[in-house]
């Protein structure tokens, strides 16, 4: 950015915050003015002045706000019939008398001589502002024209380099590209040994795999056939068991804290082909009881899945109830 | 390969362990059961007819069948369906028996012996082991014929049910023969069955509650012959006899102390309410035992001899309660199901109180209270069942039927689980207040 622009910013800058001003100070002028006007009566008079904008060319055309800012002069306004405004009221004098008009002339006549006056000064300062932006400016121009003659050099002298630095690039990069080449290959034959050998693993990983499989597989089977084989042996056992209770006609004798061990000989079939009585301490009525009870349900009922039949048979009678 | 895990490792090591013992070793591994009931079916029994004898015409076999059928406890096969008549042992096929349904049979004979007597000979088999397992002679005369057959009957009760055997064992009752001014009071003495009949005392007036000594040689009876109630007791194989108690007012309901030296009496004396009563045999010393404005009668021993169980209607309607058997002891009430419970009697095992209970339908019935629970149960479903009497075994209770509104009364036994019952041997007239004497040493 040249120094010119940047002045030409700060004038923008300085007239903008001039002219917010003056809109601020109109405004805080007219709020002002609100707050000591007698209220919204019809009858009040206007205070306020319409002026042409063609009246203000004389002046200068600077949009110097300060004198719009002013409340205009009070004009000759005839008094209303109205009543009249509150005595705090510092508007709405009473009509001028001839000398105070011709006060208010020369007031007038002068003010607007201190304004031409201040016009001109401010002209002979922009004037004087412009011929010393000119002036830098054309220094800036000539300190540019320099600046760009040596980045032209300069910049002729990096051309030279780039090319050098880009022809020992390009045989860097031809370098490379011959070792990058042969990395290529080796990485190839690598990748392609190492892909051989993954699928060497995973292809003994899916055998060792499939065989866990197989092998749980058969583990179930057998957890489910012994399960099964559980089963049905309990319900053997118990077949067995209602079959021994619903023979057994269970004498007096045989009260709660009678126990005793028959020992059953069984053939294939279930046939109880002999029991011998073990320690016993029921009365004789209890042993012949039992052992008529075990003759009485043979055969007993098969064992299940074709398990042989035991040939021994240890039975407890031991009476609850 | 790594270790594959299992689902139910010691299942099936247990179960593989037990396959592999059954297969390898089936002489060591043995699988257990156990039996923790069975069932209170009747024993099947055949009693096959023993040898012939020259006899009175006493069937033995019949007798042994008639009594073990009649306790409930056993099923006798008849004997059209028997599949020989064997009356040994030896001649026993005991597939044949087992195929027709008996676990046990019975085999004898009747043998003369010099001099008269007889022996019969039995032998109780088991027809599922072919085992003897009671085998037992007993002699006699002619006339101990049935009482043998009873004998028998009661080796082979106690050999199965492991109870003794209350076959040969005596009632006395009260029979009622003729009417009007031929009307005679009868005291009678039976066989348990109600066979062998032996009159010990005959009067024109009522004669009452029999009670047998625990010894079984003396029975105590009320008799009104002096037209008075007075208490007798009376020895059973001479008929010497006793007056006891012939006091002002009522003298009635003997019953012997267990150790057969008092007897409970009820005498009311001239107030009009009777009242309970020890009276000591060796010196006639008298000891009050209840002290109520109201009737209390009907004595009955525990088999300890420590209470007396007694009827009174101190509460209103007649219910059973029990006092100490020594003067000032606390009464208390026993029974309290149904509005009348009356005549009890205390099993000689001590467990169960038979008692004449009204029930709803306003019958009375032979009812049974658990002394140790509380339970009760009716057992009897006549009109007026009265006089309960309990077997030696604490078995079998006999007791009065009245079937009917001017019917004779008949004897009666029930077992105490109520499910089988039998009527005696019929008699001329009627017959009442039973009690079931000792057993016989």
């Amino acid at each position: 950015m040249s120094s010119e622009s940047v002045r030409d910013r700060w004038l923008s800058i300085g007239m903008s915050v001039l002219l917010h001003g003056s809109l601020v100070a109109l405004l805080a002028l007219g709020w002002w003015h609100f707050r000591n006007s007698p209220g919204p009566a019809p009858s009040l008079p206007i205070n306020a002045t319409v002026v042409d904008a063609r009246t203000l060319k004389g002046v200068g055309t600077a949009p110097t706000p300060a004198p719009q800012s002013k409340p205009a002069p009070p004009q000759a306004q005839p008094p209303q019939a109205t009543p009249p405004p509150p005595v705090t009221q510092p508007e709405g004098p009473p009509p001028p008398t001839p000398d105070e008009l011709a006060m208010r002339e020369q007031a007038a006549k002068e003010e607007a001589r201190h304004e031409a006056e201040a016009q001109q000064q401010l002209l002979a300062r922009q004037q004087a502002r412009e011929a010393r932006e000119e002036a830098q400016r054309q220094a800036e121009a000539q300190a540019a024209a320099q600046a760009a003659a040596a980045k032209k050099a300069a910049q002729a002298e990096e051309a030279a380099q780039a090319r050098k630095l880009a022809e020992a690039k390009k045989l860097e990069a031809r370098k490379k590209a011959a070792a990058a080449k042969l990395a290529a290959e080796k990485k190839a034959a690598e990748q392609r040994k190492l892909a051989e050998e993954k699928k060497l693993a995973e292809e003994r990983a899916a055998a060792e795999r499939a065989a866990r499989v197989a092998d749980l597989q058969q583990s179930l089977q057998e957890d489910e056939r012994a399960a099964a084989a559980s089963g049905a042996l309990a319900s053997w056992q118990s077949e067995i068991t209602s079959r021994i209770q619903n023979a057994w006609i269970k004498p007096p004798t045989a009260q709660p804290g009678i126990e005793c061990v028959l020992n059953v000989s069984l053939v294939p079939g279930g046939s109880v082909t002999g029991v011998s009585l073990g320690r016993c301490n029921g009365d004789a009525a209890v042993r012949q009881s039992i052992q008529t009870a075990v003759y009485n349900a043979s055969p007993l009922p098969p064992p299940p899945n074709g398990i042989p039949f035991p040939r021994q048979l240890i039975i407890i009678f031991k009476p609850t109830h | 390969m790594k270790p594959t895990p299992r689902v139910a490792p010691l299942l099936r090591i247990f179960l593989v362990v037990l396959t592999a013992a059954w297969l390898a070793s089936p002489a060591q591994a043995q699988l257990q059961i156990q039996i923790t009931s069975g069932v209170t079916n009747p024993v099947p029994i055949a009693v096959v007819p023993f040898a012939e004898s020259p006899t009175d015409g006493t069937d033995v076999a019949d007798v042994i069948q008639h009594d073990l059928a009649g306790s409930g406890r056993f099923t006798a096969l008849p004997r059209n369906k028997m599949p020989a008549t064997p009356t040994s042992a030896a001649q026993v096929k005991f597939t044949d028996w087992k195929a027709a349904g008996s676990d046990y049979m019975v085999v004898g004979q009747v043998v003369p012996l010099p001099g008269g007597q007889l022996a019969v000979d039995f032998n109780l088999l088991n027809t599922l082991t072919g085992q003897s397992i009671a085998r037992q002679r007993f002699t006699g005369s002619a006339a101990a014929l049935r009482n043998a057959a009873h004998r028998v009957s009661d080796v082979i009760y106690q050999t199965i049910t492991g109870i003794r055997g209350a076959f040969a064992t005596r009632i006395a009752y009260v029979a009622v023969a003729g009417e009007g001014a031929d009307q005679r009071f009868q005291l009678v003495i039976a066989d348990a069955d109600g066979y062998n009949q032996h009159l010990i005392l005959e009067s024109r007036f009522p004669i009452m509650s029999p009670a047998w000594s625990p010894d079984g040689q003396w029975i105590a009876y009320v008799s009104f012959e002096n037209h008075l109630s007075a208490v007798y007791v009376q020895r059973v194989q001479s008929g010497q006899r006793t007056c006891v108690s012939m006091r002002a007012g009522i003298n009635g309901a003997p019953a012997w102390s267990p150790d057969g030296r008092k007897l409970a009496i009820t005498l009311s004396g001239d107030s009009g309410h009777p009242q309970i009563y020890l009276l000591d045999l060796s010196n006639q010393h008298l000891t009050r035992l209840t002290d109520s404005p109201s009737i209390n009668t009907e004595a009955a021993w525990s088999p300890d001899g420590r209470y007396i169980y007694f009827t009174s209607d101190r509460a209103g309607e007649p219910q059973i309660y029990r006092i100490g058997a020594t003067p000032g002891s606390p009464t208390q009430r026993i029974t309290f199901t149904d509005e009348y419970n009356a005549g009890p009697h205390v099993s000689p095992d001590g467990k169960l109180l038979a008692m004449v209970t009204r029930d709803d339908s306003g019958h009375y019935r032979i009812g049974v209270q658990n002394l140790a629970t509380g339970d009760f149960r009716v057992l009897t479903n006549g009109r007026i069942d009265q006089s309960p009497s309990f077997a030696p075994n604490s078995a079998t209770i006999m007791y009065a039927e009245r079937p009917g509104q001017g019917q004779a009364g008949i004897l009666a036994t029930i077992s105490v689980d109520g499910l089988t019952g039998l009527s005696l041997k019929p008699t001329k007239g009627e017959v009442r207040d039973p009690a079931w004497g000792p057993f016989i040493q």
